[in-house]
């Protein structure tokens, strides 16, 4: 071994370290999609609603992880790290949605939910919020409450629910979403106040004030 | 919220408390500001006075601090509701589009 020319023992160990990197990058990505493509798939279906943007998401996730592949230091798992990279991919798809307010999203946000108060400005006492048994820790164990919670957001219009999933559930700060999104801080108010109206609405016809639901 | 057995007094002090605070519409909607960022103090007091005669409002509050601290807990339960697969058929695409 010694007695053979250098270059051609440090190319020899190219090749095969070549080989191993193609090996694994190969296999590696393939493996992603049966490991963790429902995790994301499911993810991301929640948050854009349509399968086909879902799926196109999830195979740009993809796609940017094997790019980026290097840069992975294995500090997270691997999981993990490709939902960071949905999770951009995701807000990418909303600042273009962000740019098309649609006609449904117009109705919504004007809507001032007028029959709930009384001309002077009041609540229509029949109709006003009645009180919770906030069970909180009780409520997180039950699948059909999470249920519940997924059809009342399935509800509002597709923007106001990104806008209001960003905020409580991903827990992005106000000013990050308005930067994202480039809308302005009062029109992110607006959203999330209309977001969150229509939501304690559903959740108290359907969950709260449900004779239906055992609690 | 002006309820005929309240006596002339506190009918009285409830008239003067709506003269100076907002009405229902506008502070379910500062509510949902408050929540965004901190209100001010006048703003603050405003909103206490209001829930001494409004409980509808006091509820509000409550359940919107409530809808946020569950939501906050969404992402981890909804694998558990969720049965969503990937289409065996986008499996194969996003394999072969890995492979290319």
């Amino acid at each position: 071994m010694s007695l053979q020319p250098a270059g051609m023992g440090s190319s020899l160990t190219k090749s095969v370290a070549g080989r191993t990197s193609t090996r694994t990058t190969q296999s590696g990505p393939e493996r992603w999609v049966d490991d963790h493509g429902d995790i994301l798939y499911r993810y991301a279906l929640e948050r854009v609603r349509k399968p086909e943007v879902a799926q196109d998401l999830v195979q740009d996730t993809f796609l940017a992880a094997v790019k980026s592949y290097d840069r992975f230091a294995g500090q997270s798992s691997v999981r993990s790290w490709l939902c960071g990279i949905l999770k951009h991919k995701i807000c990418d798809y909303y600042r273009k949605l962000g740019r098309e307010t649609s006609f449904t999203d117009l109705e919504f946000l004007q809507d001032e939910c007028a029959e709930k108060f009384v001309p002077e400005g009041y609540w229509v006492h029949m109709t006003g919020p009645k009180e919770w048994r906030p069970e909180a820790d009780e409520v997180m164990h039950r699948n059909e409450f999470w249920q519940t919670m997924r059809d009342c957001l399935s509800k509002l219009p597709e923007r106001i629910a990104a806008v209001f999933m960003m905020r409580e559930m991903e827990e992005v700060e106000s000013k990050e979403i308005c930067k994202t999104l480039s809308i302005s801080e009062s029109n992110l108010w607006v959203m999330l106040h209309r977001a969150r109206m229509a939501l304690r609405e559903c959740l108290a016809t359907n969950w709260f004030e449900n004779p239906e639901v055992k609690h | 919220m002006v309820q005929e057995h309240r006596n002339w007094l506190q009918l009285r002090i409830v008239l003067l408390i709506c003269r100076f605070t907002p009405t229902c519409p506008e502070v379910v909607r500062i509510l949902s500001e408050g929540m965004e960022r901190k209100l001010s103090l006048g703003m603050r007091i405003k909103l206490r006075i209001h829930f001494l005669m409004c409980s509808f409002c006091e509820r509000y509050m409550k359940q919107l601090k409530y809808i946020r601290e569950v939501s906050s807990k969404f992402p981890e339960k909804i694998g558990d509701v969720s049965e969503a697969k990937l289409p065996d058929d986008a499996k194969e695409r996003m394999k072969s589009a890995l492979r290319a």
